[in-house]
């Protein structure tokens, strides 16, 4: 059956209401999301690292990854900043207002494959919300993973998103969480320092831990070199790739990196695929 | 009559079955521009249809997936409703080329897969392919070197293909909707004779020998996979370049787009797709202003990646490339970024080739 969502046209997307719109920094807010149908809602699943293609009717349409966890049914939340178009147009809605969504598209973070293992999330700025999607549902099935490390990063306090729910992790007993910000301020008594200053401050073992790792490329960069040298193997290292996009199921071309394309193949990498992409990443 | 059925008949009995079909079907054919060329349009009878040509600048996709194509309409007074365009008329696609019939069987295969494009497949199922072999190519044509001409063989996309034999034509039905349309039009053949068969293997013969532009493919698949072409070459390349993208909007290969909302009024608009091009300086921007591609160089670079290697050979099952010389005649940078002309800069490279790893996934 052919379409992105479940109508039989691939390009056509399903009508949501915004239910919720939280603030998380300046120029940074969560819009909740609900599909207007019930039974697609009832029928609608995702997978961690997964994105939607949102439409606001007259600016356009942006890929947004899901920044919640796939274990709640009722809606889920995009995390976005006004950036261009369509990011500012979203912005100026209202709760109650009616967008479009195509998804569930892309492929997804592994979940199942590695239950047992140690893992280390490395977050910066709003490469955290694709990792909520995925740290969430690992909370919820705690047990079934070794040790959670959650390192995150952000210019600066303000900037951090998820505020209350940072102050949720740091009451956690059973995760390691440190934040840091690249420059601090007059009540901030954390780490100051970018979010790779972090690592001499965790022990891991490379061979039982996988990273997972979403951010700016210039962070993902020094994260990931950094993870070499401590001695992870490249398919032990997850990230997120981005490119302009928009048809969002390998059509229009736009994502292509090398020979892989971005919303189909991606939007989730291993280093050791990204190592073998004939392009720059 | 029966698929793979090889009859003949009298031109005029073809042109007839054509004018009794546009009840039905929209015709669109080969006509005389005002300058002699050919512009293939819609035609109200067959009197407009000429076989004076080879092959027209402009590609044949416009009429499978228009540069600009509504994909919906969408209404944001009262209630919001989306709304589909109305399905396309049933056309046919009569005397176009092997590399266009070629083209659009990498068009049908790109755009199905793991997602089915629905806006081209509602506008090519409605579609009917009768494709004339050619007897001669133009200057700039190398269908040989790519394998996609001058004549096609079964199972290489046509639902009919005709060949001129002078004063008649040889039919081959390449599928059941080609037979049905023939069926449909009431039209009657005998088997082709012996002597006929053998009359397109000689034009077919003599065709291969008149082409006067090469490309040698293999070597530059060798070069773009294991990424053996020095960063300098495609440094000059991107000095030449416009970025004008007209190798890509003729390209019979070429399917990117890009997506847009337009409001029509207060409360009402519809969301289009218009093609696109990733030789245009904007083709990779992001919001932010950074744009993985800002040099010319990287995205010549792109192009012939996408047209040569071999990782995405293995995904698609064939080169980039149908050979159709239209990047020859259009590109700015006169004889310099063609897809020959590109092929004979990287082999002349001389740097020997090692084969390496290629890509398995």
């Amino acid at each position: 059956m052919s379409g992105s969502n479940g109508n039989g046209h691939l390009y056509v997307p399903q009508l949501a209401a915004i239910v919720k719109i939280t603030d998380e920094t300046y120029d940074t807010k969560t819009f909740t999301l609900r599909f207007v149908d019930d039974d697609y809602r009832k029928n609608f699943t995702f997978k961690s690292g997964q994105f939607i293609e949102l439409s606001v009717f007259g600016a356009g349409e942006a890929p947004f990854g899901f920044a919640s966890s796939p274990n709640r049914r009722e809606d889920f939340d995009v995390t976005i900043r006004a950036v261009g178009h369509v990011t500012n147009a979203l912005h100026a809605k209202r709760e109650g207002d009616l967008v479009g969504v195509r998804g569930p598209l892309g492929n997804h973070f592994p979940f199942e494959e590695v239950m047992g293992y140690d893992i280390l999330f490395v977050g910066g700025g709003i490469g955290l919300p694709p990792l909520r999607s995925l740290i969430e549902p690992m909370l919820e099935a705690r047990e079934k993973f070794g040790r959670i490390i959650i390192l995150y990063g952000a210019r600066t306090p303000a900037d951090r998103v998820y505020k209350p729910w940072l102050a949720e992790l740091e009451k956690r007993q059973d995760i390691e969480f440190m934040q840091t910000v690249d420059v601090g301020d007059d009540s901030w008594t954390g780490n100051v320092g970018v979010v790779t200053t972090l690592f001499k401050k965790i022990s891991v073992d490379p061979s039982k831990t996988v990273a997972f790792t979403c951010g700016p490329p210039i962070m993902i960069k020094f994260v990931i070199q950094d993870l070499l040298q401590m001695g992870f193997d490249g398919d032990h290292i997850i990230s997120t790739l981005e490119r302009y996009m928009k048809c969002g199921v390998g059509k229009c071309g736009h994502c292509a990196i090398g020979h892989k394309y971005v919303c189909t193949d991606g939007p989730v990498f291993s280093f050791t695929q990204m190592r073998a992409l004939r392009e720059q990443w | 009559m029966n698929v793979g059925d090889k009859l003949s008949a009298p031109k005029d009995q073809i042109l007839k079955a054509l004018d009794r079909l546009r009840k039905n079907w929209k015709i669109i054919g080969p006509t005389e521009g005002p300058d002699g060329e050919v512009i293939f349009r819609e035609v109200t009878s067959s009197d407009e249809i000429t076989f004076n040509y080879v092959n027209e600048l402009d590609p044949i996709k416009r009429f499978l997936a228009p540069p600009t194509e509504e994909l919906f309409k969408f209404r944001t007074d009262g209630q919001l409703k989306l709304e589909l365009p109305e399905a396309p008329p049933r056309q046919i696609l009569f005397g176009i080329r092997s590399c266009d019939v070629k083209g659009i069987q990498h068009w049908d295969k790109f755009y199905s897969g793991k997602f089915v494009d629905d806006a081209y497949f509602a506008r090519r199922n409605n579609t009917v392919l009768i494709s004339l072999a050619c007897n001669e190519p133009l200057e700039t044509c190398f269908c040989i070197c790519t394998d996609t001409g001058p004549y096609l063989k079964e199972g290489d996309g046509y639902d009919v293909q005709l060949t001129d034999l002078g004063e008649r034509f040889l039919v081959e039905i390449g599928t059941d909707r080609g037979l049905q349309v023939l069926e449909e039009a009431g039209f009657k053949a005998e088997a082709a004779s012996a002597q006929e068969l053998a009359k397109r293997d000689e034009l077919m013969q003599q065709c291969d020998t008149k082409f006067e532009t090469t490309a040698f493919m293999a070597k530059g698949i060798v070069q773009m996979t294991n990424g053996r072409v020095r960063d300098g070459l495609w440094e000059e390349m991107g000095h030449e370049c416009f970025s004008c993208g007209a190798c890509t909007h003729l390209c019979p290969m070429c399917t990117c787009f890009d997506v847009q909302d337009v409001m029509e009024s207060e409360g009402c608009g519809h969301r289009e797709r218009c093609w696109d091009s990733c030789q245009y300086a904007g083709y990779t921007r992001e919001a932010s202003g950074h744009n993985p591609r800002a040099s010319a160089s990287s995205r010549i670079q792109r192009r012939f990646y996408h047209k040569l290697s071999f990782a995405y050979i293995k995904q698609d099952g064939h080169h980039g490339c149908v050979g159709c010389g239209r990047c020859i005649i259009a590109c700015e940078a006169i004889g310099l970024l063609d897809l020959p002309a590109v092929l004979k800069r990287l082999r002349r490279e001389g740097q020997p080739v090692e084969v390496t790893q290629v890509p398995t996934e």
